[in-house]
């Protein structure tokens, strides 16, 4: 039971100022999954929105690695985040089409997939993912929004960006067209590792010292280096949502050794082995 | 909508509501705002808008603008920003991007690049600079091998102990300083008393017992 490969530790918040969460996080440790999505609409459409992407995300990433662990490789899991992807998109825009007071909501995403010693990244809009990795903070997903562009086009610096009023404005979304092309990418997982998925809402009230220096410091106890983060955010004005998902690699994790443990553990329910 | 107040010698000379259009600055009589100034050039600055944003750009002027003082080449303005260009002073008021909390709703925006385009390695967008206060203090270590030495704590996080047996952390916060234990068997103790897994808020002067140390607050 101890065989974990990651540890995951997720907090959600509405932070200091907003009333509703339109944030969604789903984690499981035992599947390697993380999903993150914050959600935009009118009428709390947007709650709607991360919820139904984050739902459909993770229900279909638990059908390919079922499939993954029973049958004979090799798997793309980059793959199938992009199908999972499009699902969710098809799911968010349906049912944006259906009910006019959803009309238009749509969602970010950043979404982790754990698998032989890999990890699958995908994500849309403005939702990020950085990687510690022996005590280096690294930001692994480019910001589809606006200011990401001005910075790019050199209208203005990254520092000032800090002083500009187009924070919340993203350039790309999940489930506001037919189809999305969401950015995927492969990273090789080390043991030590940790991901962190984050919303809006963290990155840009914390810095990334800041975020450095909190996983780093406290990633022995991986919930409180998370509530830690929140806390910050907040401290710091909390003025949106503010969602984090800590993903650790404990150790290696092979396809091999995943379809082990997941057999012992199969076998250990039915009382046939240990 | 955003405005710019021209003013010169305390009495207002021209008024111009900004939005989508590029405004011009100088003294030349066809920009939108013309400041009648020998050390303004005919063409000074531009104001041009993006996204929510009204970004200032001086025109390589002999001159100079100043925002609030400060020489600027470009400038995302802000509500109340004070501009001087010669002797007139050019006023930034727009209320709405005054408002934190109504900007911050997610909304979908065209971009401005190609998406296909290749990407430049730049760094990704700074977070805005909190404005809070916070408190200023230091750890004198009274106990352990390091005793004599203060730790300044002037960072979000600061951790004590020993990785693997026993780590707690003092984290600055807006209203002061606290402990919480992050791993090991024992609970740090604060005046003696162990704290458990709750945050435990800090005074002046409080002894903390971390791994092989004991710690004194002291506030600034």
């Amino acid at each position: 039971m101890s065989r974990r490969f990651i540890e995951i530790a997720a907090l959600t918040d509405a932070g200091s100022v907003r009333q509703f969460n339109e944030d969604s996080i789903v984690a499981d440790p035992d599947l390697g999954v993380a999903v993150l999505a914050d959600g935009m609409g009118g009428h709390r459409a947007g709650e709607v929105a991360s919820r139904m992407a984050a739902q459909v995300m993770f229900d279909r990433l638990h059908a390919h690695i079922t499939g993954f662990r029973s049958t004979a490789g090799p798997h793309s899991s980059l793959q199938a985040v992009d199908e999972s992807i499009n699902r969710a998109n098809r799911a968010v825009f349906d049912a944006a089409r259906a009910q006019s007071s959803y009309h238009g909501m749509g969602t970010t995403l950043a979404v982790t997939l754990f698998y032989d010693n890999r990890v699958a990244l995908g994500h849309i809009g403005d939702s990020r993912i950085y990687r510690l990795r022996d005590g280096v903070l690294t930001l692994l997903t480019r910001d589809d929004s606006l200011l990401r562009d001005e910075i790019d086009l050199g209208l203005i610096s990254a520092e000032d960006a800090g002083e500009s009023h187009n924070r919340s404005l993203v350039t790309r979304a999940l489930g506001i067209e037919e189809r999305v092309r969401a950015h995927l990418t492969e990273d090789d997982a080390r043991g030590g590792d940790i991901y962190l998925l984050c919303s809006d809402g963290l990155s840009d009230l914390v810095d990334e010292a800041d975020i450095e220096l909190i996983v780093g410091g406290l990633q022995p106890n991986l919930p409180l280096a998370a509530s830690h983060l929140v806390q910050a955010a907040k401290d710091n004005g909390g003025y949106d949502n503010v969602s984090v998902i800590l993903a650790k690699v404990l150790q290696p994790f092979s396809a091999a050794s995943q379809q082990r443990w997941t057999l012992r553990w199969f076998g250990w329910l039915h009382g046939t082995g240990r | 909508m955003a405005k710019l107040v021209l003013s010169s010698a305390g009495s207002i000379v021209q008024q111009c509501f900004v939005d989508r259009e590029v405004v011009t600055i100088g003294r030349q009589p066809d920009n939108a705002l013309v400041v009648d100034d020998p050390a303004v050039n005919a063409k000074h600055a531009t104001v041009f808008p993006v996204g929510n944003d009204h970004i200032l750009e001086d025109l390589q002027s002999d001159g100079g603008t100043l925002v609030n003082g400060a020489r600027i080449s470009r400038h995302i303005l802000q509500h109340g920003d004070v501009i001087q260009l010669g002797s007139f002073y050019l006023r930034y008021l727009n209320p709405r991007a005054a408002s934190e909390v109504d900007l911050e709703r997610t909304m979908l925006i065209e971009g401005l690049r190609d998406p296909s385009e290749s990407v430049p390695a730049r760094d990704a967008p700074r977070a805005r600079r909190a404005n809070v206060r916070l408190p200023s203090g230091q750890v004198r270590v009274i106990r352990g091998a390091r005793a004599g030495e203060t730790v300044v704590l002037d960072r979000v996080i600061a951790t004590f102990g020993k990785p693997g047996e026993q780590v707690a952390v003092i984290t600055r916060r807006p209203h002061g300083y606290f402990v919480t234990h992050v791993e090991g068997r024992r609970h740090p103790r604060v005046n003696g008393q162990s704290i458990g897994l709750e945050a435990r808020a800090l005074r002046h002067g409080d002894r903390i017992d971390v791994g092989d140390e004991t710690l004194e607050l002291v506030l600034d």
